[in-house]
């Protein structure tokens, strides 16, 4: 069976501190509660700037509250972090690259592991 | 299944009542949702279609519901059918579900094995502070009906067995047969 996370955990949180929909969307500067609900359904993903809010309302990391979503970028960063050390292989070696191929490597193989982990 | 799998899995489960159901979705010991769903007019089939719309939401490995069948369960037959078209539903998307009765519930939370309702509901309060802590019904007297939001009670409870089931035996439906 595979187990996939949740796009984000915002309910979840909204229900911890018994907050209603239009309460966090006034919280978040939104006139109504449409844009938070779509937010919880998964149907729309939020601004930078009211990820960020979330994060100052329930008191939770963004890459805690939207664990689904941050665990697919974290994949996309990881294999396209091995197409930049690829690319920077097939360049001529110098101390630099030694330790840019390293640092990306290193990104990869943690990003990597943590997938393995779930 | 391994033993990650198994830990991440998303469970909810599902207590119907007279009123609608009360529900909890629990993934790695963590409570994601929960709450009451209250119908009206068809009660079964309005039951059917919240209970469709969460499985679409969540898309839980597992359902844990009431064994209706166990000895010493009075629940209505109306509850009972509700109960058997929700199995069919889990049956219908590839849901495991697991049954346990009252009795096997009473016995993993308390150490004798008895114990009422609203004490299950303390432990779980203090369980879970945060989620359920002020959603704690004062204790009910034998005067009063019981308190609308014992649902979510009952199902996080149910819910949190999956991780007992060591220690008692539950009913696999889709399996057909006895999981220790």
């Amino acid at each position: 069976m595979t187990w996939v996370q949740l796009p984000n955990y915002l309910l979840a949180n909204r229900k911890r501190l018994a907050l209603v929909q239009d309460e966090v969307a006034f919280l978040l500067g939104a006139e109504t509660g449409e844009s938070v609900c779509r937010h919880e359904r998964f149907t729309r993903e939020p601004s930078l700037a009211v990820a960020l809010a979330y994060e100052a309302i329930y008191q939770r990391p963004v890459r805690e509250l939207f664990a689904g979503l941050y665990r697919k970028i974290e994949k996309e960063v990881a294999t396209r972090s091995k197409t930049v050390t690829d690319r920077t292989r097939l360049k001529k070696t110098t101390r630099q690259r030694a330790h840019k191929i390293q640092t990306l490597t290193d990104m990869a193989a943690r990003l990597s592991s943590k997938d393995e982990n779930l | 299944m391994t033993r990650s799998n198994e830990k991440n899995l998303r469970i909810i489960a599902i207590t119907p009542s007279t009123r609608g159901f009360g529900f909890a979705v629990v993934e790695g010991g963590t409570l994601i949702d929960w709450g009451v769903k209250s119908v009206k007019g068809n009660k079964n089939s309005q039951c059917i279609l919240k209970v469709e719309e969460l499985i679409a939401h969540y898309h839980p490995g597992v359902m844990v519901l009431e064994d209706h069948s166990a000895k010493g369960s009075r629940r209505s037959p109306r509850i009972r059918i509700l109960g058997e078209q929700i199995i069919a539903i889990a049956k219908k998307q590839k849901i495991t579900v697991t049954l346990f009765s009252r009795q096997q519930v009473r016995k993993a939370f308390f150490s004798d094995g008895n114990g009422t309702k609203d004490a299950l509901a303390e432990i779980l309060a203090k369980r879970f502070p945060e989620e359920l802590g002020f959603r704690l019904p004062a204790k009910r007297r034998p005067w009063m009906s019981e308190a609308y939001q014992m649902g979510i009670f009952d199902a996080v409870s149910l819910a949190l067995m999956i991780g007992e089931r060591k220690s008692s035996q539950s009913v696999r439906v889709d399996a057909g047969e006895s999981d220790n």
